[in-house]
């Protein structure tokens, strides 16, 4: 192993720390704004909590995941058989559904206004969720694999730059952007971290710190405005 | 004149009632929201079933309006509510 492997690559206990730390953050924002919501039954927050919620979800089965790599000693979730081993795939299964659509209920939150006339599109982010889970257990092809998430990342980037865009705000280049845009980065990277380890084990360690990192910026926007 | 939001309309609401001493009579109300009588009546079925606020009878017969602890809070919450909106542009 190289030496910059070394410093960079975490073991289990790392594994459940940092998926510990992100859980912590997202249900701190979810349980943080329930009064918020409850007040104000406004669909922009619904959708926000609901987001941090599946995040949560998510990265609990990540940490699953990782677990059961670990116990079996398996290289990648891909090897676990889904009609002997069916744990693995529907680990992966349910962790690419909720991460989706953590994705999906963020984006929604803000563009909830322009697309409310058309209330099946929540479920049309469910569907296409399930397609994206389904092609992540069936495929085994590295380039489906990054295709999907290359395309999920433009996708939502592009709809997040156009909604900020159109939005009447005083300051353009607000934080928020950016701290949305790197959520999107580190969530995609921690995706491909799961569905094809070796691609970016040397900057594991990267990713989970400035993926703690974005969460607790969140978590901390958050609290600060509820007043929690 | 720029267009109320849903949440405007309702904390509108509910500070008449709370400037009028926590104690108003349907009709004063109507009249001092600025909104027409069916949209009132909407807004005035929503924050009853909300329990935000809550119906009171005197010995007369006369109807009173009052605010419950959940309008109160809305009160209180509703500067957070809003700049919570603005900041993560829902």
């Amino acid at each position: 192993m190289r030496p910059l492997e070394q410093i960079f690559m975490v073991g289990p206990g790392t594994e459940v720390f940092y998926s510990f730390i992100i859980i912590v953050c997202s249900l701190m924002v979810y349980f943080g704004t329930k009064e918020l919501y409850e007040l104000s039954s406004y669909k922009g927050i619904k959708y926000f909590r609901l987001s941090f919620l599946f995040f949560a979800l998510a990265y609990f089965f990540r940490s699953f995941i990782t677990f059961i790599l670990s116990f079996f000693n398996i290289g990648t979730i891909h090897e676990f058989s889904p009609i002997f081993m069916p744990i693995g795939p529907l680990t992966l299964l349910l962790f690419m559904y909720f991460s989706s659509m953590a994705l999906f209920y963020l984006l929604y939150s803000i563009i909830w206004k322009k697309w409310d006339k058309n209330s099946i599109m929540v479920y049309t982010f469910h569907i296409i969720a399930v397609i994206i889970s389904l092609v992540s257990i069936f495929s085994r092809r590295m380039e489906v694999l990054l295709g999907i998430n290359i395309f999920l990342f433009i996708f939502v980037s592009s709809v997040f730059y156009v909604a900020h865009k159109d939005k009447k705000i005083k300051n353009k280049w607000n934080n928020l952007y950016a701290v949305y845009i790197l959520l999107l980065i580190f969530w995609v990277l921690n995706i491909i971290d799961i569905l094809i380890p070796p691609f970016l084990q040397t900057f594991q360690m990267v990713i989970y710190l400035a993926s703690c990192g974005i969460f607790l910026i969140i978590l901390y926007k958050v609290l600060k405005k509820t007043g929690n | 004149m720029i267009k109320r939001g849903k949440l405007e309309i309702t904390k509108d609401i509910l500070e008449i009632i709370y400037n009028n001493k926590n104690s108003i009579k349907p009709t004063p109300l109507l009249r001092k929201s600025n909104l027409s009588s069916t949209r009132f009546k909407e807004y005035y079925t929503n924050l009853l079933e909300k329990g935000f606020i809550q119906e009171l009878t005197d010995k007369d017969g006369t109807k009173y309006i009052t605010l419950t602890e959940k309008g109160f809070r809305f009160l209180e919450k509703y500067k957070a509510i809003t700049t919570f909106i603005d900041e993560f542009e829902l």
